[in-house]
């Protein structure tokens, strides 16, 4: 089958891609110099600090120390986290959960206001609503992120009150078990809609703060897109069979619009995902980026790359499930090219 | 639609009609399809607004001595808040005057996007031009290195190298210049490779023209519009993620500059202080936003399918 | 008003006339003016009769035929003037719609008119059958029309099918919107049953489809797509396509040149309508092809005595395929002729050029073997012939009043003062000028 081989291709490429990265991500961390200051201390004499550069082999050349890193990696060994004071691998599934939970709700949001948005826009072109939403997606595009969030916390936070800020009010969070992490759907298995109701209460003002950017840019593609397929054939051949316009639009027009507004959800993704750096750092939610934005501050390099080698992941595999979706949906692409 | 011009009587006029002057007359019409966009020239506007506003920034306001791009601080006037005598957008926590960092900012800006652009675009070009040009192994290698450059999304990327260099606003920009030239060196490569199938460039090579030649005569005249599109863009672009950088903390405190700007307003919202860091933020959105609108009207005036030729 | 009343009776009298098109005027908004897409044009479709409607890229054909569904998009279209009068039928009752002695065997039977139910009365001009004016039903009743009563192909089925969506989903949209009590007969469901009624007429929301899906629901849903799979293969075979069940569930580009254009017939006839619309159906397909589907959609017609507009710019292949020609030239009509008239005597000198342009005729033409120039533009047009400029026969007249259509022997008028001077005008019958 082609889309098989298609998918078997592009997972070969997948690993080349990744040790590309890292190599990257590693020789970028040694150019600002050795990671030794995050074990030393000031009671440390030259014997103990030469001790530690043996042991983590900081006297080898660098092709050999990123073996040895490397070697860690894939043993499960990402290093010590500075700003955590932790092994890297410790803190990092519950901020997982945390960002993941926040990018996740950002993404639903954008990818289904996005596409309604788009949509209104491409079937009354040239009305109203298309010049509104125009207007709004264009600023989305150019909208920053610390900006925006921080004006809706004076907004809705500091003025009306009708925010909170944080992912939860710490008493409700620590009433119910967390098997997952993910805070809402700790919340349901729990059966506790006090607690559901505070986790989808800190979400909101974050959500929409994260997920304007990628709304735009969803609700742009959708009207260009829509808007194209609307002049096509099959259209006026729909109409010709006696379709009312509701089902034109839905059933023929918006399905085929949404083959391509599937590519830009990918780089939605990688807009979400380094948005949260920001996000997090104004909302006070504990996630991935607020500790890569700690890191980053204190030159702590093992945090930083993990995750940096995470976002790059995780980037790129969302960007495979996009491109193996829409060769599926998209019949007529040949594959491979 | 049969061309205008011939249906003109015929005047011999060909000789006169220079390729100087033919691109003459191109630019013109193109400004004119460009400036026929309301959009796009709401954009030229606020751009040569904030282009003023940067270089006559020692002219508008006093210059703090001895560094003109560190806030001044006012410590006898600290968080007041806008309309106060003397601090027309008011101070902020530390006595700095939101207005003389608005309109430095942009100079700060300025000075930021025409280094990282101009930067990015001549080494983008010339390594993608290489490529495209010479084909084979070297292509192949540079265009894998691009894959992996792609594969890391870019605040995070420019984020850690700026973080690795260490905090300042130097490294900012060389953060974002190792981050953004990729893009041009995929756009060029790719009209090179598409330029060089033209016939033209094979009847200058039959003619016996160097290959030096055929590129800065042939190739880069015709491959040079989609990079301005991008370089266009990116004015914007790099502002935005500059800030962003600073706001995180990856540059001096205490410059000039509207993300460090929004970064020190706000420790104060939360006491009701929203002016130190709403009118530095909506200086990045405004320079963002015109730069992607003027951007936005180049590419549709550009687009082979509404040029009329 | 009192003309509209005079249309009407130009059916009544000539009972099989089908549709009628009466002063025609659909002009488009254009950045330099209102282009004259189609001026005021005037002819008959008969029932059961091939019409040709031919002519040059641009001169009104399509925006004609599109007229008939009024599919032309408004703007920047405007239907300026005119009327187009339908008779719709209705599915014969004797045999409910496979061909019976009663229905002559078309399956379909006329339509009572709602005034008078029959007996004949003033809305109806006494013949007692339902007549609806296109260009000014209530959109419901166009959409009722279009695909049941008034069908079209399209010029090219690799854009006119949905890529997304298999041959079965598409055929069968056409009998959702239509048939939905024949489905639910078919399938043995009552008709009161609201969500398989829904689910039938293409009205199911998503809940009512999750609602179809659960068990007990879920037979009643089999039962009504199993009915709809019987009417769509059936749909398929009448255009001999081998093996229907297979091919429902390809999807278009799957499927070759000619069985997409088979598909597309299929799916035009499914509820054997009264007028077919075939623009250009054979263009975009191999030569090889072209003369099958041709063969195919003069066959079907002729069994179900459809009658068919059908356009073309190939004058050869209308002289094959149709009864009568009407030849149109920039918004106008040219010459209206039998196929055998127009070929052995053609009167208006456009009609001659295009012929000249035929290969194998320009020979002993001379001069006309082709014609100078193209369509002019038709912002604003003058009173004056629009063939003025390219015709080569133009006389002083010409520029300054419009020819009206002088008929020229019984079917055969034409719409030029060269052939048909004005002071011969008189003496000839001038047929219905607007």
């Amino acid at each position: 089958m082609q889309i098989r081989d298609y998918i078997l291709r592009r997972l070969m490429v997948l690993p080349l891609l990744i040790i590309g990265t890292s190599i990257i991500v590693f020789v970028l961390t040694r150019v600002g110099g050795s990671p030794i200051g995050i074990y030393l201390s000031h009671e440390m004499g030259p014997e103990q600090v030469q001790q530690i550069r043996e042991r983590f082999h900081l006297d080898d050349p660098l092709p050999v120390q990123y073996f040895y890193w490397a070697q860690g990696v894939l043993s499960g060994d990402f290093g010590w986290s500075g700003v955590s004071a932790a092994p890297v691998t410790a803190v990092f599934p519950s901020k997982l959960a945390a960002t993941m939970e926040l990018a996740i709700a950002s993404g639903i949001v954008a990818v289904v206001l996005g596409i309604w948005m788009g949509t209104v826009a491409g079937a009354r072109r040239n009305k109203w609503p298309d010049h509104v939403i125009r207007v709004v997606s264009i600023a989305g595009a150019s909208l920053p992120l610390f900006w925006f969030a921080i004006v809706l916390l004076i907004v809705f936070w500091v003025h009306l009150g009708w925010f909170p800020i944080g992912r939860s009010d710490p008493v409700i969070f620590d009433s119910i078990a967390h098997p997952t992490g993910f805070y809402t759907i700790d919340a349901l298995i729990a059966l506790s809609p006090r607690a559901f109701w505070d986790a989808i209460w800190h979400l909101i003002l974050p959500a929409i703060a994260l997920g304007y950017g990628a709304t735009a840019i969803v609700a742009r593609m959708m009207r260009s897109s829509l808007v194209e397929e609307l002049q096509e054939d099959y259209v006026e051949a729909a109409r010709a069979k006696g379709l009312p316009e509701r089902l034109v639009l839905k059933r023929h027009a918006r399905r085929n619009a949404l083959i391509p507004t599937v590519t830009v959800i990918g780089l939605t993704f990688g807009f979400l995902l380094q948005g949260t750096v920001v996000a997090e750092i104004i909302f006070r939610w504990p996630g991935l980026g607020r500790w890569m934005a700690d890191a980053v501050l204190r030159g702590d390099q093992a945090t930083i790359m993990a995750y940096v080698m995470f976002a790059s992941i995780l980037f790129l595999f969302v960007n495979l499930v996009v491109d193996v979706v829409y060769a599926y949906l998209d019949r007529r692409v040949v594959l491979g090219e | 639609m049969v061309d205008a011009s011939l249906s003109r009587p015929p005047v011999r006029r060909a000789p006169v009609e220079t390729a100087a002057r033919v691109r003459l007359r191109r630019t013109l019409e193109l400004t004119g399809r460009v400036l026929s966009d309301p959009t796009t020239v709401i954009g030229l506007v606020i751009i040569i607004l904030m282009l003023a506003m940067a270089l006559l920034a020692p002219v508008i306001t006093t210059p703090n001595v001895p560094d003109p791009y560190q806030m001044p601080r006012d410590w006898g006037a600290v968080r007041m808040p806008p309309l106060t005598e003397g601090h027309l957008l008011g101070t902020t926590n530390n006595g700095g005057d939101v207005l003389y960092g608005v309109i430095w900012g942009a100079r700060t800006s300025l000075y930021l996007s025409l280094l990282v652009v101009s930067i990015t675009v001549v080494v983008g070009t010339i390594i993608g031009s290489i490529a495209g040009f010479l084909g084979g192994r070297f292509d192949n290698v540079l265009m894998r290195i691009v894959d992996v450059f792609l594969s890391i999304p870019e605040l995070i990327f420019a984020l850690a190298i700026a973080a690795v260099l260490g905090p300042s606003f130097a490294n900012i920009v060389l953060a974002l210049a190792v981050t953004f030239w990729v893009k041009y060196a995929r756009i060029m490569r790719a009209q090179i490779i598409r330029v060089k199938q033209n016939d033209y460039v094979d009847a200058a090579r039959v003619i016996g023209d160097s290959k030096l030649r055929i590129y800065f005569k042939d190739i880069l005249p015709n491959s040079i519009t989609p990079v301005m599109v991008q370089a266009t863009m990116d004015m914007g672009h790099v502002v935005l993620v500059g800030a962003t950088l600073a706001f995180i903390g990856l540059s001096e405190a205490g410059i000039a500059e509207w993300g460090v700007l929004v970064s020190e307003g706000q420790a104060g919202i939360s006491s009701g202080r929203w002016w130190a860091s709403t009118f530095p933020g909506l200086m990045v959105f405004l320079w963002a936003l015109a730069f992607n609108l003027v951007g936005d009207g180049l590419r549709d005036a550009l687009d082979p399918r509404t040029e009329g030729r | 008003m009192l003309t509209n009343l005079e249309e009407h009776d130009a059916i009544v009298r000539a009972p099989d006339v089908i549709a009628s098109v009466r002063d025609l005027k659909i002009h488009f908004r254009g950045k330099r003016g209102m282009v004259h897409a189609v001026d005021g044009i005037s002819f008959d479709i008969r029932d059961g009769e091939t019409l040709g409607l031919v002519g040059e890229t641009g001169c009104g054909k399509s925006v004609t035929a599109r007229a008939f569904l009024r599919l032309v998009q408004t703007p920047p279209g405007v239907y300026a003037g005119g009327s187009i009068t339908f008779r719709p039928r209705r599915v014969c009752d004797d045999c409910s719609g496979v061909g019976c002695r009663e229905c002559d065997g078309t399956g379909r039977v006329a339509a009572h008119c709602p005034a008078c139910g029959g007996k004949g009365c003033r809305t109806c001009g006494g013949t007692g059958e339902e007549t609806v004016d296109l260009l000014s039903i209530p959109d419901a009743q166009m959409r009722a029309l279009r695909g049941n009563r008034i069908a079209m192909i399209f010029q090219d089925p690799g854009k006119a099918l949905n890529p997304g969506l298999t041959v079965r989903d598409q055929i069968s949209e056409v009998f959702l919107q239509h048939r939905t009590a024949e489905i639910l007969a078919a399938a043995g469901v009552s008709p009161n049953d609201v969500l398989l009624r829904r689910q039938a007429s293409q009205k199911s929301r998503a809940f009512e489809k999750m609602l179809l899906a659960v068990p007990p629901l879920r037979s009643g849903r089999n039962r009504v797509d199993a009915a709809l799979d019987t009417m769509v293969a059936d749909a398929l075979a009448q255009t001999q396509i081998p093996n229907p069940r297979k091919v429902m569930d390809r999807y278009p580009h799957e499927l070759s040149g000619g069985m997409r254009q088979r598909v597309m017939i299929a799916q035009a006839l499914a509820c054997n309508p009264d007028l077919l619309i075939a623009d250009e159906p054979t263009t975009a397909l191999d030569v090889t092809v072209q003369a099958r589907i041709l063969e195919l959609i003069r066959e079907l017609q002729q069994r179900h005595k459809t009658a068919v507009l059908y356009i073309s710019h190939d004058l050869s292949l209308v002289r094959r395929v149709c009864d009568r020609v009407m030849v149109m030239y920039a918004g106008r009509v040219a010459e209206t002729a039998t196929s055998q008239q127009l070929f052995r005597r053609p009167t208006h000198p456009y009609t001659r050029g295009l012929l000249g342009a035929l290969p194998g005729r320009g020979a002993h033409r001379g001069r006309l073997a082709a014609i100078d120039g193209t369509v002019p533009e038709l912002v604003d047009p003058p009173a004056a012939c629009r063939f003025v400029g390219r015709c080569p026969d133009e006389v002083a007249a010409c520029s300054r009043t419009d020819p009206p259509m002088v008929e020229i022997e019984p079917e055969h008028a034409a719409a030029c003062f060269v052939h048909a001077p004005p002071g011969k005008a008189a003496a000839t019958r001038p047929v219905r000028t607007p």
